[in-house]
Parts: C-alpha cells; structure tokens; sequence
C-alpha cells in the first residue's frame, strides 16, 4: 500500500528496505556517521513545507530514519538539500543521484572523501527509496 | 636588507595559499565537487600531498551522460579547477558519471600503482575496454595518469 511521501510511514517502510538489502548492509561496511535529507518546500506542489529526513545508519544498517522539521537535518554529519521535485525524481528513478550531485541538483554538504569511498551504499539507499510506493502530494 | 624583506613576503604568501581555487566566478558544481576532493585529499594524506607537490599537468575530465566537464591545471602544489574543458590539456578523461566515481574508489597498490585486479578496478578496466572510459593522450602520459588518479583516489 501507498504511503504519503516524507510521512512517517514512509520512514518506517525506507528503514525496513535499506535493512532488507543485502547490497546496501555489504557496501555501507564501516559507515557510522548520520545523513539529513532537506526536502525544500515547493507549495505550488501541494508540498508547502520544507522536511528533514534525518538518517542514523551505522555499519550497513539504518537505526532510525525519521521525519521532522528541516533544522534537525541540517545538523546531521552529511547533509543533502533539494526541493521536493527533484527529490520525486530521484525516488521515480527520472534522476540518477550521483549525476543529480554532479549536476547540482543535489546540494550536498559533507566530507567529499568520505562520501565518494560509499558511493555504491549511496546508489543502493536511492534504490531502496525507489521500492516504497509512495503517494505523492502533487499527485492528488 | 630590502631582499631579505621581500623574500620573508614571499614565503608567507606561499604558507596561506590554498591549494585550490578555481578560474570561474561561479564554479560548477562538478569543479565544486573535484576541487574540494582533491583539497579534502591533499590535506589530510601527505603521500597525496607529495604526488600534489610534484605534478605539472592540464588534466580534463568530461562526464559523458551529463555533458559537463573540467580542467585541473596541477601546477606543482596549487591546482587550479576550471568549468569545462580548457585548451592545451594533456590527458583528458571522458566516461560516464558512475565511472568517474569509480575513478576516485581505486584502490593504490604496489609502487603507487592503481589496483585493476579488485571489483572496482576490474570495472574500470572493462569501461576501458569496452570504450566506455577513453582517455586522450595517455601515450606518453602513463605517469601522470597515475599520479593523478593516486591524488584523486579516496582509498
């Protein structure tokens, strides 16, 4: 079933994919720092305020992942900012997010080094968003 | 006396510079990413320090599914990152997005010499092959081509 997008039931259904996924718990080996998404608001998209998805993964699994005010992701050791279109594109598999970054679609903050060594758990969490079905809020 | 002056000057100018700036007003944000991985490098691994130090080179890097590009003008310890890709270059590097980053996952082996026997390395090998990866001016560029990818390199 559905969920609404950036909703806490969406949280729930991403930490139980990226805990399911075998290539992500192999390829995220040693990670232990937490990751922010900032979804930007975008109101003409019936998504009229900014969220924070804020991710405690540690050692190729995710600990929580939940939903809150922007703010709180922004504190996180990694953080990667986009409006909330961009971020459906990356969940619909429309927008690759390794070229989103390099295109600067994506804004990310964090050490470069560190983030580059887990580009493969990175692709496999993008492809963990891909498998929740979601309802989006510019779709109703 | 004036001399002496002059060359204490000179030397702290050298202390506080940075070892990367970019030549465009608003890099972009493929400059933005390579630039800072190659300062986050240098600054924290002196044997990537030591190559940094070392290398002269006009590298190009194009990223093929987003057709975007830079050059990394290594000048002996100062690089500077420009959009796109500048004229006079000696290598350039062209694949897609994914490989590029896998570029930067290649492990460092042996006398400095990047492993092509690991998963990432196998895979940058058959991008090669398979014409996925090209890479101009290589001939006679082997030493720079591995010198940069040791400074590039986040393993």
């Amino acid at each position: 079933m559905a969920v609404k997008a950036f909703s806490d039931e969406w949280a729930t259904k991403f930490k139980d994919e990226v805990n399911r996924s075998s290539v992500y718990k192999s390829a995220a080996k040693g990670w232990k720092w937490t990751v922010g998404l900032v979804v930007e608001a975008e109101p003409d998209k019936n998504f009229p305020e900014s969220k924070g998805v804020v991710m405690d993964l540690f050692d190729g699994s995710a600990r929580d992942i939940k939903v809150g005010p922007a703010a709180e992701a922004q504190k996180c050791d990694f953080v990667i900012t986009a409006p909330y279109s961009r971020w459906k594109q990356v969940a619909t598999k429309e927008l690759d997010a390794t070229k989103g970054m390099l295109q600067g679609k994506l804004k990310l903050k964090g050490d470069l080094p560190t983030i580059v060594r887990y580009t493969k758990a990175s692709q496999e969490m993008t492809e963990c968003t891909t498998r929740v079905p979601v309802e989006w809020p510019d779709e109703k | 006396m004036h001399d002496a002056g002059a060359g204490r000057m000179a030397r702290r100018k050298v202390a506080t510079q940075k070892p990367v700036e970019y030549a465009d007003v608003e890099p972009s944000a493929f400059a933005s990413m390579l630039g800072g991985l190659i300062e986050a490098n240098v600054e924290s691994r002196p044997e990537k320090r030591k190559d940094f130090d070392s290398l002269a080179a006009r590298v190009g890097i194009f990223v093929t599914d987003i057709d975007e590009g830079v050059t990394l003008d290594f000048q002996r310890g100062h690089l500077v990152v420009h959009n796109g890709l500048a004229p006079k270059r000696d290598l350039t590097i062209r694949a897609e997005a994914g490989t590029v980053m896998n570029l930067s996952n290649l492990k460092i082996g042996l006398f400095g010499m990047p492993v092509y026997y690991d998963e990432v390395g196998r895979g940058v090998a058959a991008k090669l092959v398979r014409g996925k990866l090209r890479i101009d001016g290589l001939l006679g560029n082997l030493a720079t081509l591995n010198t940069v990818t040791r400074i590039f390199s986040v393993q």
